[in-house]
């Protein structure tokens, strides 16, 4: 309570006047904003011509002067290459499941996000949230359904989508721990891998595409990131031994070009296989020279983490008798990967894209099948590697920008409350 | 476990080199149960060195402690065990800035007690209460001022149930006006009957409180003593200086 004061005027409430809290109208915005000074204006002018030349000649090329035919006729190609076509049933069948657990998952996660809310531990959603998550890659389904102008393609599409929406309002429903969604989350995607890959399916030899970019990328990750966590917590550990092995192999890896372990999985790893024991196949090996690559760089970004970390947390966790493992799980790893998402996402932006290197070790990835329709028969030396570039950018620039949204979403929810 | 009325922690001769430095020079200590033993003395003299050598938070080269009838070793064994025993509340507060106020509290019970999750919420709500803040249970560490900090770490301190708390200065980094809430907690603490070893310059604190002052000056204990004797009259002249400048 308050201590009366009774000689002094209350103070007027500062809420009602802040100059700056005016909404500003578009053409005063425009006024100060664009053409505060004459400097301002010409520098608008002339940028504002800039852009519009350069919209111009982008949209020219997309909508009048690109020949999208070699799109048309090959995006079965550019989705998953030789993966045989009575077979497709498949894939559709796996993103069913995925949509399923994945829209499951991300419902349940709003609702326990709703629950920190409740608690005053996470800022409110803004209106437009989902439309802004989601719109990217709406934008590209919708890209590739054009391209594909198949109605059975759009129809399944189109149930993907409803399975999703279903399953998410669903997880809206149950107020679970991330302990008891994640299972069902990860159980999906296993499923969705078998169905493809088990059961007389195609095992991912015969991937190919985006199909082939997507598993590198998601399964490079998924495996490199603990990895990378591994290295790094040996990397300063007390035994000098494990200590050597994970400093030798991290600046081993890390002094080497990211094509020359790509040409070494491919060319090298029988050497180091013990007589009798089959060669992994070709997809495996680029996989595993990815997922090498990757883990060195993930360790030191995750070393840097472990620095950040005061000292005083450690003692503080063991006075208070917890275990050396439980030190490192629940009060140093958590704070560490924190401070380093912005570096792990870039690391694993760059290996989603790094995937495209397959192509040198005979690989037909999304940008190998880019190059390669470029070469038959009805499309040959016409010039049409730039209309094959700019559509695999697009999808290479979607699944980019999404893990970088996402991860600044993260990283905004996490920060808050440490302030 | 020992039995009731030996010493609750001994040191006998304890030495602690830091490099070429040595922290503690041959360090003696008794302290009984329930007894609160409030360490001054200069900065750089081996207060928090020794107390945090309570813990194992530092090892000792030299000498012996014994907590409760557990000889500190580099059994990892013994060293949880005095843990378990022994909460300790840092300068800086130290609570894990990644978990709530609750959370803070309820890990070690959960984690290392194993007690089930309701119960340790429940108990964790009873030390809020008892240290004023059950309001600020759901926040987290950043978003609460310096007194509250510190009030939610000897929380989390004494929620493993602990014989013995130990205070490395809690009150130095605070504001002054934060001061005096946590001091009130800490003498209920030591109203209740808790083992406590303070080191603190709070010298108020100390007369209200100790049952026995030490006077700490380069790793040595210079000089003990009940601190209506302490203050008003001190034996010796490192121990006069010290306390002209601070009083």
């Amino acid at each position: 309570m308050a201590t009366r004061v009774d000689t002094l005027e209350p103070l007027p409430s500062p809420e009602p006047e802040r100059p700056s809290a005016r909404r500003l109208s578009p053409s005063e915005w425009a006024r100060e904003n664009l053409f505060g000074s004459k400097l301002d204006a010409v520098l608008t002018v002339a940028f504002a011509l800039l852009l519009a030349w350069a919209l111009y000649r982008v949209g020219r090329f997309v909508f009048a002067d690109a020949r999208w035919e070699v799109i048309d006729r090959n995006i079965t190609n550019l989705m998953v290459a030789r993966f045989p076509r009575d077979e497709l049933w498949r894939i559709w069948a796996a993103l069913f499941v995925l949509a399923a657990s994945l829209g499951f998952g991300a419902g349940a996660a709003a609702t326990s996000r709703r629950r920190d809310l409740e608690e005053g531990r996470a800022a409110p959603p803004g209106r437009t949230e989902v439309l802004r998550r989601a719109g990217p890659v709406v934008a590209l389904v919708a890209v590739l359904l054009w391209f594909a102008g198949s109605l059975e393609a759009t129809i399944l599409t189109l149930g993907v989508a409803a399975v999703a929406a279903g399953a998410y309002l669903g997880g809206r429903r149950v107020r679970w721990r991330a302990a008891r969604f994640a299972p069902i989350v990860l159980g999906g995607i296993v499923i969705a891998f078998l169905i493809v890959a088990a059961f007389g399916g195609v095992g991912w030899d015969n991937w190919g595409g985006l199909l082939l970019t997507l598993f590198l990328a998601v399964a490079g990750i998924l495996i490199s990131f603990p990895l990378g966590v591994l290295l790094a917590l040996g990397r300063r550990s007390s035994l000098p031994a494990v200590r050597v092995v994970c400093v030798a192999y991290i600046e081993l890896v890390r002094g080497v070009p990211l094509i020359a372990l790509l040409f070494m999985g491919a060319f090298m790893i029988g050497f180091f296989l013990p007589p009798g024991v089959d060669r992994p196949s070709l997809v495996t090996r680029a996989l595993i020279a990815l997922v090498l690559f990757t883990a060195a760089y993930v360790a030191e970004i995750v070393r840097g983490g472990l620095q950040s970390v005061p000292r005083a947390q450690i003692e503080a966790a063991q006075a208070l008798g917890l275990s050396p493992l439980r030190v490192t799980g629940l009060i140093v790893l958590p704070q560490a990967l924190r401070n380093v998402i912005p570096g792990l996402v870039g690391q694993f932006i760059s290996l989603y894209k790094d995937t495209s290197l397959v192509f040198i070790v005979g690989l037909t990835d999304l940008l190998g099948v880019a190059e390669n329709i470029t070469k038959q028969p009805d499309f040959l030396a016409q010039g049409l590697i730039v209309e094959t570039l700019l559509f695999a950018s697009v999808i290479y620039w979607t699944g980019s920008y999404w893990m970088s949204r996402e991860s600044q979403r993260l990283e905004r929810r996490l920060g808050l409350g440490e302030r | 476990m020992s039995e009731n009325g030996g010493p609750m922690i001994v040191l006998e001769d304890v030495s602690k080199w830091f490099g070429d430095f040595q922290a503690l020079k041959g360090v003696d200590l008794s302290v009984d149960r329930q007894e609160v033993v409030v360490v001054c003395g200069p900065s750089g003299s081996g207060k928090s060195t020794m107390i945090r050598c309570i813990n194992r938070l530092e090892k000792h080269d030299r000498g012996r402690i014994v907590v409760d009838g557990i000889e500190l070793s580099d059994d990892l064994r013994d060293i949880q065990e005095v843990r378990r025993e022994v909460g300790m509340v840092f300068q800086q507060f130290n609570l894990f800035p990644h978990m709530t106020v609750l959370e803070n509290v309820t890990l070690a019970p959960r984690q290392v007690r194993r007690s089930p999750k309701q119960q340790a919420r429940e108990k964790a709500m009873e030390l809020l209460e008892r240290v004023r803040i059950p309001e600020q249970a759901n926040k987290y560490p950043g978003q609460l001022s310096g007194g509250q900090q510190q009030r939610a770490a000897i929380a989390r301190a004494l929620a493993m149930g602990p014989k013995i708390m130990l205070f490395d200065e809690p009150t130095s980094a605070l504001d002054p006006e934060m001061i005096k809430e946590v001091l009130e907690v800490m003498e209920e603490l030591a109203k209740s009957g808790m083992t406590m070893i303070v080191v603190s310059h709070e010298m108020g604190f100390a007369r209200a409180v100790a049952d026995r002052m030490a006077f700490m000056a380069e790793g040595e204990i210079v000089e003990v003593g009940p601190p209506e004797h302490f203050f008003t009259n001190p034996q010796e002249e490192r121990t006069k200086q010290f306390l002209a400048q601070i009083l």
